[in-house]
């Protein structure tokens, strides 16, 4: 019984080696890795998303904002008051603290709509959605007066007139103006220790409390037809903020797409003036996640055509040496010896100080792919040589031979061919090395340039740990980087084992 | 065994000097040199330009300035720098301590760590243990250095634990000798833990798969039939055999390190060659550079030899091939 079970176990596999073409075999195997597959996915993934940079992009990569610098990831709400609209999310106001110069960001948005009655008791209206209106600017009035033993005094009045009003505002222009009280131990401490207040102070006595009186007093309306119109609030019956849906399909900024079709339809956004920052923004504002798609181009493109390069010098050089063999072989070996005596990133920041700086973004480009496939090229032809000395010596090549072939037709369609298998395996498993050093090469300063992008020139900015401290998405570029180089190695190892002739036909 | 050796080293004296012309090339093919700041500067005058240009030599032919940097540099004279203004070999001699240092510390954490990991999971293969190892390794070799190096900078600063970069303390010329090396090896951490985890990965997979296939050889199965206690088996017989692919990676591993960390080296500010390298190269420092380069290429040539020569210290099959 035993070995009538054995039998069609053993007949299966030559059934199949008999009927299968050797490609099918490989693909056969390759399906049945499944860590392979799952990497293949993400890297379609990843090249689709690089591809279609611009339909994924809610904003333009090379603007830049100056006054949202590092803004943080926006917020996605989806209620107002409780009730579901949605997603949407407010505009950004930023602050700098005055003490510490640090840059900090609050929701804000303008005002949408709001009614109420003015100082004489004439009742108002308006909307943005009203075409004659353009702006509407509040002004806020505050206040901070200190209460004593011996009196009261205001320490300081102030008024500013604003469009983008912070969402923290909301209950001051509920009620049309908000008096806080202080008289915490803790908070009068902050009060009398600030040297500023020392005069006022000594007039009241003992403080007791402060009070922070804050309100909104009038509203400045901006016409369509450039006329303007101011009215005193007297109180504030309804408001409501403005709030940035999330678009599906969003008409954007205009590009074209595969640099052929012009269109501006992008996969996701929100009106202007509000951005949309998936990610955060970095030092000049712009979108983390859009330079990280733009980036991609650079990143996940460097390897194929560092490869290409490659693994044609590869061929060749290492073809003729181990065809010829002779001077031409001893030639070729000693210099390839050198050149992998000298450690591959100085060599690679060696050459790329022979370049001048200043050379237009593409062309540097491809300057970077060239100089890596330099470092590449002298272990590839060694291997390639050592080959190239061992099929030389097998029957069909001295067949062919007799038989009076041409040297070119022998090397490009008998030993080329066999070096495939090899070839193909270690292609997958260097593109990797190609996509890290171009990283590195931009992440020192020596590869591509701002405003153009790349995810290690992204890292550069990630490298002052006082940033890097408190913007931390700055790392986003490295996490990007690492998913995309495991997802190479798991599929370089998925095709070295679906190449592998001992697992194929079982 | 002596004889080999010296063979070696004397086999690689053509190609230092293929290595130094190569390099010579490829700096004085770089638009301008080191002068040119000088020559921007209107204060500079052109009599004294010429001076300094004569005193680098920088206005000799390339073939002459090639052959008199060699001649100087076969007596041992490596040149001036010229950002420095100090002899090359001063310079350079601070700066491979600290590389020394840093590679050594790595060597010993990441091979250490990868062989007995490596040997846990061959002795685990498909447990659980192996297949944490195994993620754990390939998200070693995935990770890019310098990404790394900014997590670890991050963490860093954040918990406050471990320094931000540098070799030692501010105040260290106050320590003794104890703390001084506790100081070190604090600020070692980083640096060697980033360098480390993607060689000990390497390390880890070439471990285990070297010591399975061992595992099933038949004169393993022959020991065990035998009644050999399992120790013996493993350490005494598998393991010297399955050792010797790795002694020949820890000669790349070596010559690797030794080669310079630059990326590494410049997240963490670690005083190194790879720095030296990068800024010689920038400031156009045409003798620093030579140096440098010609030093690595060196300890990446000796890093092979000592892996060969450990290679026969192991395995008395190369030993005899080399008598």
């Amino acid at each position: 019984m035993a070995q009538e079970n054995q039998t069609p176990q053993q007949v299966e596999p030559s059934f199949e080696v008999e009927y299968m073409s050797r490609w099918k075999l490989i693909v056969r195997a390759f399906k049945k890795h499944k860590t392979g597959r799952i990497a293949l996915v993400i890297l379609v993934i990843f090249y689709a998303l690089s591809i279609f940079a611009d339909f994924f992009s809610p904003v333009n990569p090379y603007v830049q904002n100056t006054d949202r610098t590092y803004a943080p990831p926006s917020e996605v709400l989806w209620r107002v008051d409780g009730k579901f609209v949605g997603p949407y999310i407010y505009d950004v106001a930023s602050y700098r603290d005055p003490v510490t110069y640090q840059r900090y960001y609050e929701p804000a948005s303008v005002i949408q709509e709001i009614t109420g009655e003015d100082t004489d008791g004439n009742a108002f209206s308006f909307s943005l959605d009203d075409p004659k209106i353009q702006n509407i600017f509040t002004r806020f009035e505050s206040e901070i007066i200190a209460v004593g033993t011996e009196g009261e005094r205001t320490l300081t009045k102030s008024s500013k007139e604003m469009k983008l009003v912070p969402i923290s505002k909301k209950e001051i222009l509920r009620q049309g103006g908000i008096d806080t009280v202080y008289n915490s131990p803790e908070d009068l401490e902050v009060y009398l220790n600030n040297p500023i207040y020392s005069y006022k102070m000594n007039r009241i006595g003992q403080l007791t409390e402060i009070h922070v009186d804050e309100g909104i007093r009038a509203l400045n309306i901006e016409f369509t037809d450039g006329s303007k119109k101011t009215v005193e609030v007297g109180s504030i019956d309804d408001f409501s903020f403005k709030i940035f849906k999330i678009k599906l399909f969003n008409r954007g900024w205009e590009y074209k797409l595969f640099g052929l079709i012009p269109t501006n339809l992008h996969l996701f956004g929100v009106d202007s003036p509000a951005q949309y920052y998936l990610f955060g923004a970095d030092a000049y504002g712009r979108d983390v996640w859009t330079r990280i798609l733009f980036g991609s181009r650079i990143s996940l493109s460097v390897g194929f055509a560092g490869i290409l390069i490659t693994f044609t010098l590869g061929l060749l050089l290492g073809g003729v040496a181990g065809y010829y063999g002779g001077w031409t072989d001893e030639t070729l070996m000693r210099i390839t010896e050198i050149l992998m005596s000298i450690p591959g990133l100085y060599l690679l920041i060696s050459l790329r100080a022979i370049l001048p700086q200043d050379l237009p973004s593409h062309i540097t480009y491809l300057m970077i792919i060239v100089i890596l496939s330099f470092i590449g090229w002298p272990g590839m032809s060694r291997v390639i040589r050592g080959m190239v000395l061992s099929i030389k010596q097998t029957e069909y090549v001295e067949a062919a031979r007799a038989m009076g072939y041409p040297t070119r037709r022998i090397i490009w369609r008998h030993i080329i061919p066999n070096t495939s298998t090899y070839v193909i395996v270690s292609a997958t498993l260097a593109i990797p090395g190609y996509i890290l050093g171009e990283a590195g090469l931009s992440f020192l300063g020596f590869g591509i340039r701002e405003p153009q992008s790349s995810w290690g020139l992204m890292l550069t900015q990630a490298q002052k740990l006082s940033v890097l401290e408190q913007y931390p998405w700055l790392l986003l570029p490295g996490v990007f980087l690492f998913f995309a180089i495991l997802a190479f190695n798991l599929f370089g190892d998925a095709v070295r084992d679906a190449f592998d002739p001992k697992g194929l036909g079982n | 065994m002596f004889k080999y050796i010296v063979r070696r080293l004397i086999l690689s004296i053509p190609v230092l000097l293929g290595v130094s012309f190569l390099s010579f090339i490829i700096i004085q093919a770089a638009p301008g040199d080191f002068l040119d700041q000088f020559r921007m500067n209107p204060t500079f005058s052109q009599e004294s330009i010429r001076l300094l240009e004569e005193k680098f030599g920088l206005n000799d032919n390339f073939f002459v300035q090639y052959g008199k940097w060699l001649f100087q540099m076969v007596q041992g004279n490596w040149g001036h720098s010229f950002q420095y203004h100090q002899p090359v070999f001063s310079i350079i001699w601070t700066r491979v301590g600290a590389t020394l240092l840093l590679s050594i510390t790595t060597l010993i954490l990441s091979w250490s760590i990868g062989i007995s990991v490596g040997i846990f999971a061959a002795l685990r293969q498909y447990r659980p243990g192996d297949q944490i190892a195994s993620v754990v390794a390939f998200l070693g070799l995935s990770i890019p250095n310098f990404f790394f190096a900014l997590l670890f900078l991050y963490f860093a600063a954040k918990t406050g634990w471990f320094p931000i970069g540098g070799i030692m303390s501010i105040n260290s010329a106050e320590f003794g000798f104890w703390q001084t090396i506790g100081d070190y090896l604090w600020h070692v951490v980083g640096p060697a833990i980033t360098l480390g985890f993607s060689g000990l990965a390497g390390v880890m997979r070439q471990m285990r798969g070297q010591f399975l296939d061992q595992m099933s050889m038949d004169y393993v199965e022959f020991a065990r039939a035998k009644g050999m206690p399992r120790r013996t088996v493993v350490f005494g017989h598998a393991l010297r055999n399955a050792i010797n692919p790795l002694i020949t990676m820890f000669g790349y591993a070596l010559s690797s390190l030794l080669g310079g960390a630059v990326l590494t080296e410049t997240v963490f500010s670690w005083p190194g060659m790879g720095r030296l390298t990068i800024e010689a190269l920038n400031a156009q420092d045409l003798y620093l550079v030579m140096a440098t380069l010609l030093l690595s290429s060196l300890m990446l040539i000796i890093g092979n030899l000592i892996a060969d020569i450990f290679l026969a210290g192991v395995d008395p099959r190369v030993r005899k091939r080399f008598q």
